[in-house]
């Protein structure tokens, strides 16, 4: 741990803002909050609101896990795990189910989540609106009357233009019948896992300046039409390395000649599949 | 004068962990882990809560501004005190039965639901037999809580305000060690 | 077979070791010391201190050195080591038209009180290549010294009634941007607050767009003047107030055309920049920026990119913007293999309706 710094890196002024942010992000589910956003020793983008929401609920307890693309050896995450380890002393685990704290990006894990446990989202975007509506005034306007036609029409036009939506990830959710909600981008695989979560979700976009939480046990819909149901994706393969056919799958190029194989994109998930086969 | 948290950075952390459960869980009493020193009428729970979120950019409501206990918040907290319930961010009730009305407090506006006031409100006890049912988010199908020594309109009064969601109160309840939650979101199911 | 990628930790440490024998290049050479990089390279450091938002002249040419040379790395160190620094206090507001001019400049009048200083500028330098640097410089003294408190040209306007009068003391107490969020519509003084802080490339870039016919703005440099000022703070429990030392800075006012709107008269209207340190180009682009940017409360058209200020205040600040383009060198291969599989249908789909159809057919246009 480096002593120079204070536990977690962040003042103790600083924690205190994330952390009436953070309460009255739970209060509205599903509502941007707008909190003082700091820099952190780590770039905006590479997941500095996730870093703060962590730092703001980490302590001495916690058994931290940190994943990118679903898996723990990734650079960032190795790197984001480092960071806590050096200014917090915590400890950490790569197993989902001995975590405390899970910060991600762009994953849920495979393995069902407990009560105990809190699941922290890295957020490049955090206004599912804002590509169709870049101006924030604005945004903020159709959250405030729950206007989200924009949102429906353009979904709407992906039907019409492919028969399908054309969505494959940040796919946009409504929270508790209230608040249009980012996902954060994890692929729309992982959205059905987010409603009625056993755990709670909280979600952090550093250099945007929001956070925003999912209780647990709350409605979280993928936007979707009577006639066009919302799907998830599915693959033909299977993991070539654990057999399981319930899981993400990364799709990995072995060759020269293009030839391809798929394995799950959550290595715990994986890894625990395996030593249990070989047991 | 009184001590505060004996080790301020991690008897926050354990006392915010605490809320953010209770707040993502309503109408599930937990037990507060530290209760510091608290001068009169502030119960030890409530300051906890107290000592945890607020500080100098955070404006408070007494109901009681007694000398002593305005003293202590001031030194160890160093927050802002307010005169009027509507420019709290946090109020503290020391007796439930005499609060002001909810409406008194911030609600929040419609581009911002979360300037809105949080109430600490200190109460005779929490029952769950016998209680009421409450639902929403956090809730996997109902709580069952009552809670002693609110006013007799209470309930009546948070319902009427159901109807501006998102706007609206969040409120923390402490009895003993105990805090529950309540966010603006969850509703009393009609018995 | 194949086995999951594993060692990005050693693969980070490698990478470390790697970055600092490159940072420090030769060992025959001597390392920089701190003192050469603030004496020698004193307007990289002055851009480092500003865009850092912290005044430390020291702090500043460690992170250049750590940097590099490269100034949005350095200017990125030294916000993330402010980030931590615990509040003590606010110091009063600068009072500026008491500075200790070394350099004052207008565009607006041949002469005024007080002259023009040039001051060291680089601005009648010729840009020659200087391959011999050996020859000591001897400074000649000038034969009277600056007078220690010089008028402000603006004020000279002021006494005329031409310009708009903003009074000391009559602006709203300003947010502070490092602790709060950005909201829109951001009043003036946490623009200039941002723009204080934002890129200098940007804003330059911005600012001549507005030059450019993008936004009427028709700018004079009313005045640009930089020296020493000093820092005054009033602590509480002192009561009264105590100088604490003094910074150098570059300030510009600029002067706009305005023909009158919202029930304003027709009068000339002013633009501000301020940077920590010899920031001239900064500050004067700055200027430009905030007078485009007042084009709602002046009931102006608002049609240019520098005047819209969501889009200027949004995309200013260098750490932001460095660090969410770079971000895409992170892995994105979740989400890459949802749009493979998603084109992957899309591009079946594709081939069965044009397989259906004959070519003539598919080729006409569908209502």
């Amino acid at each position: 741990m480096t002593p120079s710094y204070n536990f977690a890196f962040l003042d103790e002024d600083t924690k205190r803002m994330l952390r009436r942010a953070l309460l009255k992000a739970v209060a509205i589910p599903g509502y941007q909050v707008p909190f003082g956003s700091r820099e952190m020793p780590l770039p905006y983008g590479w997941g500095t609101g996730g870093i703060q929401v962590t730092a703001a609920l980490l302590g001495p307890d916690d058994v931290l896990k940190v994943i990118d693309q679903g898996a723990d050896d990734t650079t960032n995450a190795v790197n984001i795990r480092r960071f806590f380890a050096r200014v917090a002393g915590v400890a950490t685990t790569e197993h989902t189910a001995d975590a405390t704290l899970i910060q991600t990006r762009h994953r849920i894990p495979e393995t069902s989540l407990r009560e105990d446990q809190i699941l922290v989202f890295q957020v490049p975007e955090p206004e599912p609106l804002r590509t169709l509506e870049p101006r924030e005034a604005e945004t903020r306007t159709l959250h405030a009357l729950a206007d989200y036609g924009l949102m429906h029409v353009k979904l709407y036009e992906d039907i019409a233009q492919y028969g399908h939506i054309a969505t494959s990830y940040d796919y946009p959710v409504l929270v508790d019948g209230r608040f249009l909600t980012s996902p954060s981008p994890i692929p729309k695989f992982d959205n059905p896992k987010m409603d009625h979560s056993p755990a709670l979700m909280l979600f952090g976009a550093g250099r945007e300046k929001r956070l925003y939480a999912i209780p647990p046990y709350t409605r979280v819909e993928s936007l979707a039409f009577e006639d066009h149901p919302f799907e998830i994706q599915r693959w033909e393969h299977r993991c070539e390395l654990c057999g399981s056919g319930e899981s993400y799958l990364d799709e990995v190029v072995v060759d020269d000649r293009g030839t391809r194989m798929f394995v799950c994109s959550d290595t715990d998930f994986c890894g625990q599949r395996r030593a249990e086969a070989q047991a | 004068m009184l001590a505060a948290f004996a080790n301020p950075v991690f008897d926050s952390q354990r006392t915010f962990r605490e809320l953010l459960q209770a707040m993502a869980r309503p109408a599930s009493p937990r037990a507060l882990p530290i209760l510091p020193p608290s001068p009169a009428p502030i119960a030890p729970a409530a300051m906890a809560i107290l000592l945890t979120l607020c500080d100098a950019t955070t404006s408070v409501w007494l109901q009681q501004p007694q000398r002593e206990a305005v003293e202590h918040l001031r030194f160890h907290a160093g927050l802002r005190l307010v005169e009027q319930p509507q420019d709290a961010d946090f109020a503290l009730i020391t007796d439930a039965a005499s609060m002001p009305p909810l409406t008194s407090f911030a609600r929040g506006d419609m581009r911002y639901p979360d300037r809105s006031a949080s109430l600490i409100v200190q109460v005779a006890g929490f029952r769950s037999e016998g209680g009421a049912h409450f639902a929403g988010p956090g809730i996997r199908e109902t709580e069952s809580l009552a809670i002693d020594g609110l006013p007799w309109d209470f309930w009546q009064q948070r319902a009427a305000l159901a109807v501006q969601l998102p706007l609206g109160i969040d409120l923390y309840f402490v009895a003993a060690q105990h805090v529950v939650a309540l966010p603006r979101t969850t509703r009393l199911l009609e018995s | 077979m194949y086995v999951a990628v594993k060692g990005g930790e050693q693969a980070i440490a490698r990478s470390l070791e790697l970055l600092a024998e490159a940072r420090r290049g030769d060992a025959a050479v001597p390392e920089l010391e701190l003192a050469q990089i603030r004496e020698q390279l004193r307007l990289g450091v002055a851009r480092v201190m500003q865009e850092g938002s912290l005044y430390d002249e020291e702090l500043a040419a460690l992170a250049i050195r750590q940097a590099a040379g490269d100034m949005l790395e350095a200017i990125f160190l030294l916000r993330a080591y402010r980030t931590t620094l615990p509040r003590f206090g606010y110091t009063q507001p600068l009072d500026t038209t008491a500075m200790r001019v070394r350099r004052r400049v207008s565009g607006t009048f041949k002469d005024v009180p007080g002259g023009q200083v040039l001051g060291p500028t680089y601005d009648y330098t010729q840009r020659l290549l200087e391959f011999d640097t050996t020859t000591p410089v001897v400074v000649k003294p000038a034969e009277t010294p600056l007078p220690s408190n010089m008028p402000r040209v603006l004020d000279l306007l002021d006494a005329e009634a031409l310009i708009e009068r903003i009074d000391a003391g009559s602006d709203p107490e300003p947010m502070d941007l490092t602790r709060e969020p950005l909201m829109f519509p951001a009043d003036r003084a946490t623009r200039l607050q941002n723009l204080s802080r934002g890129d200098e490339g940007f804003l330059l870039s911005m600012a001549y767009s507005t030059q450019r016919g993008y936004a009427e703005s028709h700018p004079f440099a009313g005045e640009i003047r930089m020296g020493e000022v000093d820092v005054v703070v009033c602590p509480e429990e002192l009561g009264f107030a105590i100088e604490i030392g003094s910074i150098t800075l570059t300030e510009c006012q600029m002067i706009n055309q305005f023909h009158g709107g919202n029930g304003v008269p027709p009068q000339f209207t002013r633009g501000y920049g301020l940077s920590m340190g010899e920031g001239e180009r900064k500050a004067m682009s700055m200027a430009l920026v905030d007078r485009a940017l007042r084009c709602d409360e002046l009931a102006e058209a608002n049609y240019a990119p520098a005047q819209n200020q969501e889009f200027v205040l949004s995309h200013s600040d260098s750490v932001e913007a460095s660090g969410f383009v770079q971000h895409l060198k992170l892995p994105h291969y979740v989400d890459f293999q949802a749009e493979l599989s998603l084109l992957r249908t899309l591009a079946a789909q594709h081939a069965a309706a044009t397989d259906e159809q004959p070519l003539s057919v598919a080729g006409g246009e569908a209502p």
